[in-house]
């Protein structure tokens, strides 16, 4: 296709075309028009991701394919690459049977392929291709359109964008504050990553009068993550005098422990946090946080989150 | 520190106390919920649970039984040995009688201890999983030691059934509300705890589309059923007091009704949804006995088939006498005498060894007011539209309309538009004891059945049972794996309807 000029409509017409065939499909394969359960084209949003050529499509799927579960969406997937004028695309649909069901569930996807001299044109194509009175919500994974300043031209193709502050080469603190103060609605993974700790944090803490709380981290320099949280206790403590200390060694920036004057500690381990509370003692689940429940999380949530952007401020001010 | 779009509902700190910690339903339900509760990070650190049974155990000897069955029945999730080993930690046991009152005072010390060691700050639910009749034995037993009242909050959760009948409803309330005040009785209806019956609500009051048809100008009548495919399994000696009526009608599938056609409430707080039901229920007509007779249908069993096995009878279960009356089958046609549903029947019917286990709410729209395709449709009427909610086995909504066969005729055929929550949405629903025992602890009772439904509902099924206790039954009257009796097919031959398949 590259060389040619893509049109949407020909992309949406595709699209119809996939349906129709997988319809015809299934009423072949199943022998007993009563019994084949049909298809099921489920959508509740389009899920625009921008992602770096090198990345791995199967696993970029298969983090996409999950999210169909919770949230069906028809997905664009732009791969940006490097070197000149460059554009093409393609159609295709993801099909899985959920377990024990009769039914499959499809969701469609349009593969677009470009350089970074053609997002203008990229922006073309995926707005008329977004389905209609549904959210649209950006991931922003490719640090080639970071770097190139793209940002600005892909954002009017959504009404949120998501990063995730602590893969190299995503927009830092700064530039995400820019997108808030400009009235975007943002998300960052990093953020969403802390959600069971500051859960956790609120269950043992609401009820106390708090002198000091430290976040005690893994390595030199805090990670965003750490810096969240620090933000975060600030915030809603305001009383509290909150800190936050490194181990010294290098490590890879991420919270370890949180100490709260002198008898209570939460330790993070992998998987689960243990609670200290004087003598007692107790284990609490915390989920590992795979980027795709992260993003289901983030997903979830297409308005203003009043919470993060107070404590994004509190980094940025 | 809270943050509402994202953070799960976690429990306040708080000591469980079970009664019949023994037994079956702690096993299987209450257990295993608890502990997901735990997995999912929703109780507090210092979270408790006391058992108290008869059987001489320790706490070690209690908590490897509860590990055994939590391991056994927790449905689609992980066990995680580490985390109950934590978990564990806060099980302890009592050995003791409901009618010996050392037996309060030794739990009393052992909560006073508890609250010290695990930070409750002195709350505590009492859950009565015990035989029914135990109930007010155990309310007065707690109150007249004084467990009833606390530093923190107290309060007590009880499995259906309250009463067999209205006046012994009555009796157990008089005797409970001695002990503790109408907002602290938890009345546990798992039905109203399963996420489709709360998404009934959702889909009403959410929606702006349905709600104007939702009345007696646009719907002809509405079939609530709740079939099983196995027969009582063992458990005839105890059914064979309660049958169908008492045990499904009476409290869940009158709540569903209830669900189903109640006004919509000012605000989603507890006593508003609450309010609402009760007044739903007040205003089912109450049958005469004359009117029993060709409004309600009772059955039973005979020997037959379920799927290709054959299968034996009702009578001639385990611990079923040879000439039981009891019903394993029953169908009522309610009528609901306010604006929006003056004369339009709901035909509910439940039953054991039907041929397959569903549960839904079929809502059958009135016709078209003209026949205008009857050519199209090969001579039948119009069809009607259907709304189905279905509850079990797959939850979900679906729509019966009609459209062109493509192509050059004007042929019209019904198709059907699905709407599945568990494969639209692949999260886990959370079960109805997880959802209701985070709401006890939490304080929640907008799912919990208040005094006033529970007199109602009994008050609603009691002139069935007075005049079905004056009858001579000739059962079995249908065989395992069909479809209940002849007589319920009747009943809505009378309004000029027929039962759904499902
Ligand atoms: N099982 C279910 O799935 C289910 C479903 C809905 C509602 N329910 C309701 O839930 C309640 C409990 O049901 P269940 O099936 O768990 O009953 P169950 O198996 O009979 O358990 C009751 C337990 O109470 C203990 N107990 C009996 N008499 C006692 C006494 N005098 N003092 C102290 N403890 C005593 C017994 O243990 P010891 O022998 O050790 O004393 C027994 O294990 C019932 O009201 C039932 O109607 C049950």
């Amino acid at each position: 296709m590259s060389g040619q000029p893509i049109k949407p409509d020909k992309i949406l017409k595709e699209l119809g075309e996939l349906w129709t065939n997988m319809g015809k499909e299934e009423v072949a394969g199943g022998d007993d028009q009563s019994h084949g359960g049909g298809l099921l084209r489920a959508c509740a949003m389009t899920l625009i991701s921008f992602v770096d050529d090198e990345e791995d499509p199967v696993s970029l799927g298969e983090t996409l394919a999950s999210l169909m579960k919770e949230h069906p969406s028809r997905a664009v997937v732009v791969r940006v690459r490097e070197g000149e004028d460059f554009l093409s695309a393609r159609v295709f649909a993801q099909c899985w049977m959920p377990f024990g069901q009769r039914r499959q569930i499809c969701c469609e996807q349009v593969e677009i392929t470009a350089t970074v001299d053609c997002l203008a044109d990229v922006a073309a194509i995926v707005s008329p291709l977004a389905v209609p009175d549904l959210p649209r919500v950006i991931l922003l994974r490719s640090a080639r359109v970071v770097r190139s300043g793209g940002i600005r031209k892909i954002l009017p193709l959504g009404d949120k964008i998501i990063v995730d502050s602590s893969r190299t080469g995503a927009p830092g603190f700064g530039e995400l504050g820019g997108l808030l103060d400009a009235g975007h609605i943002a998300g960052d993974l990093a953020w969403t990553r802390i959600t069971e700790i500051r859960s956790l944090l609120a269950q043992l803490l609401e009820s106390r009068k708090i002198g000091t709380v430290t976040v005690e981290y893994d390595g030199k320099e805090a990670g965003p993550e750490a810096r969240y949280l620090e933000a975060w206790l600030e915030t809603s403590l305001p009383d509290a005098r909150v800190g936050l200390k490194g181990s010294g060694s290098a490590g890879s920036g991420k919270p370890l422990m949180i100490r709260v004057d002198g008898d209570l500690t939460v330790q993070l381990m992998s998987g689960c946090a243990e609670v200290r509370i004087g003598e007692l003692k107790q284990r609490a689940s915390l989920p590992l946080g795979a980027d795709e429940e992260l993003l289901n999380a983030e997903l979830s949530i297409v308005v203003h989150d009043r919470v993060f952007e107070r404590v994004l401020n509190q980094i940025t001010a | 520190m809270q943050d509402p779009l994202r953070f799960h509902r976690k429990a306040p700190p708080c000591a469980v106390v079970i009664y019949g910690a023994n037994g079956d339903l702690t096993k299987r339900k209450l257990m295993p919920a608890l502990y997901r509760l735990a997995y999912e990070g929703r109780l507090a650190p210092g979270f408790a649970v006391i058992g108290v049974s008869r059987t001489a155990m320790t706490d070690d000897e209690f908590r490897d039984r509860m590990h055994d069955s939590v391991r056994k029945f927790l449905e689609d999730s992980p066990f995680d040995e580490e985390l109950w080993q934590s978990f564990a930690q806060g099980l302890s046991y009592i050995a003791g009688d409901v009618g010996d009152p050392a037996s309060y005072a030794e739990l009393g010390k052992h909560l006073a201890g508890i609250s010290e060691a695990r930070k409750t700050e002195d709350n505590v639910l009492f859950y009565l999983s015990t035989q029914p009749s135990q109930y007010a034995e155990i309310a007065e037993g707690l109150a007249a030691s004084g467990l009833n009242k606390g530093q923190g909050w107290r309060r007590i959760v009880i499995e259906k059934p309250f009463g067999h009948d209205l006046d012994s409803a009555r009796v157990l309330q008089g005797r409970l509300q001695k002990c503790f005040n109408e907002s602290e009785i938890y009345r546990i209806d798992h039905y109203l705890g399963k996420e489709t019956v709360q998404n009934i609500m959702a889909f009403r009051f959410g929606n702006g589309i349905f709600e104007p048809l939702w009345n007696r100008t646009y719907i002809d009548h509405v079939q609530i059923t709740a079939a099983e495919s196995i027969g009582v399994e063992g458990r005839g000696a105890y059914y064979q007091e309660a049958g169908a009526l008492r045990d499904m009608i009476q409290n869940h599938l009158l709540q569903v009704m209830a669900t189903v056609a109640m006004e919509p409430a000012s605000s989603f707080t507890s006593d508003a949804v609450r309010d609402e039901r009760a007044k739903l229920l007040r205003a089912i007509r109450i049958m005469r006995p004359d009117q029993v007779a060709d409004n309600a249908v009772a059955g039973q069993y005979g020997p037959g088939r379920s799927g290709s096995e054959r299968v034996g009878g009702f009578l001639g279960e385990k611990g079923v006498s040879p000439d039981s009356q009891t019903n394993t089958y029953a169908a009522v046609t309610f009528l609901v005498d306010n604006w929006r549903w003056a004369g339009v029947p709901f035909y509910i019917r439940t039953g054991k060894a039907l041929p397959k286990r569903v549960s839904e709410i079929a809502i059958q729209f009135r016709t078209a007011p003209l026949a205008m395709f009857r050519k199209a449709t090969a001579g039948a009427e119009t069809v009607p539209n259907m709304l189905i909610l279905r509850i079990q086995p797959e939850e979900g909504i679906s729509l019966k309309f009609v459209s062109k066969r493509p192509g050059s005729g004007m042929q019209l055929r019904p198709v059907s538009m699905d709407f599945n929550y568990g494969s639209s949405f692949g999260e886990r629903s959370p079960s109805a004891y997880e959802t209701l025992l985070l709401d006890a602890i939490s304080g929640d009772a907008t799912l919990y059945t208040r005094q006033d439904m529970v007199e109602a509902s009994w008050t609603a099924v009691q002139p069935i049972m007075d005049y079905w206790a004056t009858q001579k039954f000739n059962f079995p009257n249908y065989a395992a794996g069909t479809w209940g009796p002849e007589a319920a097919d009747e009943m809505l031959a009378r309004w000029g309807h027929t039962w759904r398949k499902p």
